[in-house]
């Protein structure tokens, strides 16, 4: 108690000694007090939600017809229930606990069964990719290509430390290249170029070309991340491995590699958030997803000049993804740590 | 492995990696054949046929393709660079504020940093664009008296006038930047012992002169390799002007695919451009580098 009052009576005279620092702590606590209030106003009374509230379906499926918007609602639904599951971790009740050994399965699974229950399979109705939109999009290319990147990311990154010269110079190469040129130069490939380099009868569709340049990109990225584990594992542990008789795929697999990858997950999580966030690159290119919508909604001359408030909205819900995906590489990152003390 | 083993590798994945290339090309060529276009870079020579908003340079759309070329060249180096200086102000600033004394200042520093990186940098683009700038009154205004002009039809900063559109490009690109430029000087400040801040605090030095002579000379080589590779991150989001409608490089590039039909030609150009501009940043950082280590050993 006597020390708490020392402590404020220090913490005045310190404001007494400079003056100048108080009245710009005032100066600028007052600021904020006005932009706080302001803002706030403008959120009740200001803003006209109309924009956002009578098209909640759009934000969510884009142009998915309306009948058959179950089914990306039950994938996403998935996706949350999963977040939710991985999340909880050890406070899961005891019967879905032994479950907890298949989560990773389950998340390698949700692409292929997000494409399946969105493009319609023999007992769905199919849904041509073009009428992917909002939400539903963002997610789907945020995963799908995170999921082909890693191990593209972790085989270019193997082979960049590896010591055959050629295919260390390759990968070197691709790797370099990919983080020379700017995204939407890659997406921009994606989406003209990539059908050319294709024989005439194939064609792919736009999201799934969208999905590849994502990937390609990313990979670099992924790789470069990687690496940086790799590099960071002391040569003993490679020593080790041999003295124990691993031969060198297997002393990579079971010794080098988990180690690296726990190494890179901090880097791999914001490489994941900075995917989320550029999948918002496709608005550009066409593709409605959650951006490219909310920018054909302003076009509409009923929501003319409310780009405030669609901008504030898509921040929040931007920001709530990104928050979700920090928190889930918080607990991967834990659960690592676990697995490496046990 | 044993060296014959690697050797006969290598063998199989060049030649596998060269029929991969050999089938590509091969569909390229056919594609080209059938739509008749082949490869040629006359073009660039040709008018251009497009008005260009901004133009450091005098600019017509009788000039030719690879003149609008250029002006886009022009225009995404001085957004890129004063992107750059005003990033790295913004991102000191905020990187120091977060290891200050005052605690207002560190959280006010962390908010930004904190929010600002969780939204995509499209959107932040966006809203400078069509909320910040052109909901600007069409009359000028002089908030500042005779430093600053604002209107939604251009921003007059000290007898300069600057474009909505760059102005928006700027702002966005050095906002976002700065919040990763921050997380970066402040994980350099972190790797300066606590001692040296101990030590210059209690000589007396005020915090800023502390700072600026003695922490920040011992963080500066923790902080250029990472600071390098922000500034080129500034560089090739710098492409996504195009939303705004800058005229930068990328986006000229985009009108002269879509007028010309030329999209390989066009983006072999754009990668080139990009790997030069890389060359160049990377090049400037490097000698930057050189000097500071080339002073401290002097110390």
């Amino acid at each position: 108690m006597a020390n708490q009052f020392k402590a404020r009576q220090q913490h005045y005279r310190r404001w007494q000694q400079k003056p100048i620092e108080a009245a710009f702590s005032v100066l600028i606590l007052s600021l904020i007090l006005w932009a706080v209030w302001s803002t706030g106003s403008w959120l009740i009374a200001g803003a006209d939600w109309r924009v956002v509230t009578h098209n909640l379906p759009l934000y969510a499926f884009g142009s998915y017809p309306a009948d058959q918007r179950w089914r990306p609602l039950v994938w996403m639904a998935a996706l949350l229930l999963l977040t939710i599951t991985t999340l909880s971790g050890d406070h899961l009740p005891q019967p879905l606990k032994r479950l907890q050994p298949f989560l990773p399965w389950a998340w390698i699974l949700m692409v292929p069964a997000g494409v399946v229950l969105l493009a319609g399979s023999a007992n769905l109705q199919a849904v041509p990719s073009r009428a992917w939109g909002g939400l539903t999009l963002t997610l789907l290319l945020t995963t799908a290509s995170g999921f082909l990147a890693l191990p593209m990311g972790i085989g270019l990154a193997i082979g960049r430390t590896s010591n055959l010269g050629l295919v260390a110079m390759l990968c070197r190469i691709y790797i370099d290249l990919m983080r020379a040129v700017p995204l939407i130069a890659v997406l921009f490939f994606g989406q003209l170029l990539l059908p050319l380099f294709l024989p005439v009868e194939i064609e792919i569709n736009r999201v799934l070309r969208a999905v590849m340049a994502f990937a390609l990109f990313a990979a670099a990225y992924v790789a470069e991340d990687v690496r940086g584990g790799l590099q960071s594992i002391p040569r003993t542990q490679a020593e080790a491995a041999a003295a124990l008789g691993l031969n060198a795929s297997l002393t990579m697999r079971l010794v080098i590699l988990p180690q690296a990858m726990r190494i890179a997950v901090p880097a791999l999580t914001n490489q994941a958030i900075g995917l989320l966030q550029n999948t918002s690159l496709m608005a550009i290119l066409g593709l409605i997803e959650l951006l490219g919508i909310s920018r054909s909604l302003l076009a509409n001359p009923e929501y003319i000049g409310r780009h405030l408030e669609v901008y504030v909205w898509l921040a929040g819900v931007y920001w709530l993804l990104c928050s979700g995906m920090a928190l889930l590489a918080k607990r991967i990152e834990r659960q690592g740590r676990l697995s490496t003390s046990s | 492995m044993n060296r014959s083993k690697r050797w006969w590798w290598q063998v199989i994945i060049v030649i596998g990696l060269l029929t991969v290339m050999g089938i590509l090309i091969n569909n390229l060529a056919v594609n080209l054949i059938r739509t008749g276009l082949g490869l040629s870079f006359d073009w660039l020579w040709r008018p251009a046929g497009f008005a260009l908003s901004e133009h450091p340079l005098p600019y017509q759309s009788s000039d030719s393709t690879a003149w609008a070329l250029l002006m886009g060249w022009l225009n995404s180096l001085r957004v890129i660079f004063a992107g750059i200086v005003l990033a790295t102000l913004l991102g000191v600033s905020t990187g120091a504020a977060r290891r200050s004394l005052n605690p207002l200042l560190r959280q006010i520093a962390a908010l930004y940093v904190g929010f600002i990186r969780q939204i995509p940098l499209l959107l932040q683009l966006l809203f400078w664009y069509f909320v910040a700038f052109l909901g600007l009154p069409s009359e000028p205004f002089a908030p500042l008296g005779a430093v600053i002009h604002l209107s939604n039809q251009g921003i007059s900063l000290l007898g300069v006038t600057l474009s909505v559109e760059f102005a928006a490009v700027l702002l966005g690109l050095s906002v976002f930047t700065g919040a990763s430029i921050a997380e970066v000087v402040r994980g350099g400040l972190d790797s300066v012992p606590r001692g040296q801040w101990e030590a210059f605090r209690s000589l007396g030095m005020t915090e800023g002169l502390g700072l600026r002579r003695i922490v920040l000379p011992q963080a500066l080589p923790a902080i250029l390799p990472a600071l390098s590779s922000q500034y080129l991150n500034l560089a090739k989001n710098s492409t996504l002007a195009i939303a705004v409608g800058y005229a930068d490089l990328y986006a000229v590039s985009d009108t002269t695919i879509t007028q010309t039909g030329r999209a390989i030609e066009g983006f072999l150009l754009l990668l080139l451009s990009f790997l030069l501009l890389n060359l160049l940043i990377n090049g400037g950082m490097q000698l930057l580098n050189r000097a500071v280590l080339r002073s401290q050993h002097h110390h």
